[in-house]
């Protein structure tokens, strides 16, 4: 689902998810669905860490090329 | 045109240098740079150079057992000596025999007014140094990329930041053109988007690192828009660059490390504190809800028909118990008044009056109460307190 989006991103997301959750005062069924969300993110999170490759771009003067 | 071997030539050269009067015994003024006592031999090797050249020197053990002091980096001298040609690398040295020392190397002064000039400033102020980027997204790298250095670097931080984003500018790190070189690395590294920038090279001479030592490069350390690390790779000689820059990395290994203060690693620990605390948030709200049904669960069994009707029904019990006492109490009361009443009944009563007495007059079924109602003759019935007779009127009144 989120794997579109940055390791930032879903983190952010997951840490959004956290502090809503932390301030208790919300309904059973919203809690248990962000519940679902944030284990879903999380896992993507594991995933993009344990795949991630480095990006390399290196330029010489002003002609950017990929490696 | 006779073909000749490198040995040869050198061999030719290093004779023509022997027979030069103008290479032998001559006096060189210079500053030491890159020396180096070997530990075994006593030999000496040395840079000597002044703002745009140098020359390798080399002082055997003999000669140097002869000082009356230690020569170091940065120290101005005079040397005497006679050049030669170091024929197995086909390179020119001055074979030192005597050393005048000159106070305090010209360039070494020269860096120090650089630098204080700078310091005043506010190139190297503290409050101007940012702190580098929690998580960076793209590591600008400037430093020549046919050097170890920038191998150092990305291997560094492929393994602590693999979602990170390498931009590798090459540049001259040293030589004339370096100064401008490194400026535009820089600039090129901020204008890609880079949120911090590592600016260096590995190792090196000291004269080999004077392009980071230039007013240019510490400016344009100073006017990056985002952070740099300076990784010149020299412990000993702090560098304008090191100064100028936001942090100071002894190796380049060592900048790439402090560029990724978060490593995988510790993002990973992120992720499990965070499933952690969702855990225990989602088991504390479902806690919190079960106490709460707990609770109301008892205030509504509370208010259930069976409740209501239970205690319908001790309420009419109990009524109906103080209703029998009032009611047996009542009864009583009455039969206490209606045996009152018999009594003053009892008082009342003729036979009562007749017992203290009087006596009843009937003729025939008649109640006599006057005189007039009899006749003589009439023959009436007497009813006294006890028994009766009968009686003839003889006369009357």
């Amino acid at each position: 689902m989120e794997e579109k989006l940055s390791f930032e991103e879903n983190m952010a997301e997951l840490n959004k998810i956290v502090t809503e959750l932390e301030k208790g005062d919300i309904p059973l069924e919203r809690a248990v669905e962000l519940y679902g969300k944030g284990v879903k993110l999380s896992a993507v999170c594991k995933k993009q860490l344990s795949e991630a490759k480095i990006k390399i771009t290196e330029v010489d003067g002003n002609i950017p090329s990929e490696k | 045109m006779p073909v000749v071997t490198v040995t040869q030539l050198n061999k030719y050269l290093g004779s023509v240098f022997r027979g030069d009067r103008n290479l032998q015994g001559i006096m060189i003024k210079g500053e030491i740079s890159n020396f180096v006592c070997h530990y075994k031999s006593g030999h000496m090797y040395f840079t000597i150079k002044d703002s745009e050249s140098a020359l390798k020197a080399v002082m055997f053990s003999q000669a140097a057992s002869r000082l009356k002091f230690v020569p170091e980096d940065g120290m101005s001298i005079v040397a005497a000596g006679n050049i030669v040609v170091y024929e197995r690398d086909g390179a020119y040295q001055i074979n030192v025999t005597d050393i005048i020392p000159e106070g305090k190397g010209k360039e070494t002064a020269a860096l120090e007014q650089l630098k204080r000039k700078l310091a005043k400033e506010g190139i190297f102020d503290t409050a101007h140094k940012r702190p580098l980027p929690d998580i960076p997204k793209k590591i600008g790298v400037v430093t020549s990329l046919s050097g170890a250095a920038v191998r150092d670097i990305i291997n560094v931080l492929s393994r602590r930041w693999p979602l990170g984003e390498v931009y590798a500018v090459n540049a001259v790190v040293q030589g004339q053109s370096a100064t401008d070189s490194i400026c535009a690395g820089i600039l090129s590294a901020e204008t890609a988007g880079c949120d911090v920038i590592i600016v260096g090279r590995g190792g090196g001479s000291s004269e080999d690192l004077s392009a980071f030592n230039t007013e240019k490069v510490a400016y344009a350390v100073y006017n990056c828009k985002v952070p740099v690390i300076s990784a010149v790779g020299h412990e000993t000689d702090i560098s304008i660059t090191d100064l100028a820059a936001d942090m100071r990395a002894p190796t380049p290994s060592a900048a790439a490390e402090l560029a990724t203060a978060v490593s995988v690693d510790i993002l990973s620990d992120r992720l499990r504190i965070a499933e952690k605390r969702m855990k225990s948030a989602v088991s504390a709200a479902i806690s919190g809800k079960e106490e709460r049904f707990a609770l109301a669960s008892s205030r509504l069994a509370a208010k259930s028909p069976e409740n209501l009707l239970k205690l319908t029904e001790e309420r009419i019990e109990n009524m109906s118990k103080r209703y029998g006492l009032a009611f047996t109490s009542y009864l009583e009361r009455m039969e206490s008044k209606i045996n009152e009443k018999i009594r003053s009944l009892d008082n009342l009563s003729p036979l009562k009056v007749l017992s203290r007495g009087y006596s009843l007059v009937y003729n025939g079924g008649e109640f006599i109460s006057s005189s007039d109602e009899l006749e003589n003759g009439d023959i009436i019935n007497i009813r006294f307190g006890k028994g009766g007779a009968a009686a003839e009127i003889k006369d009357k009144w």
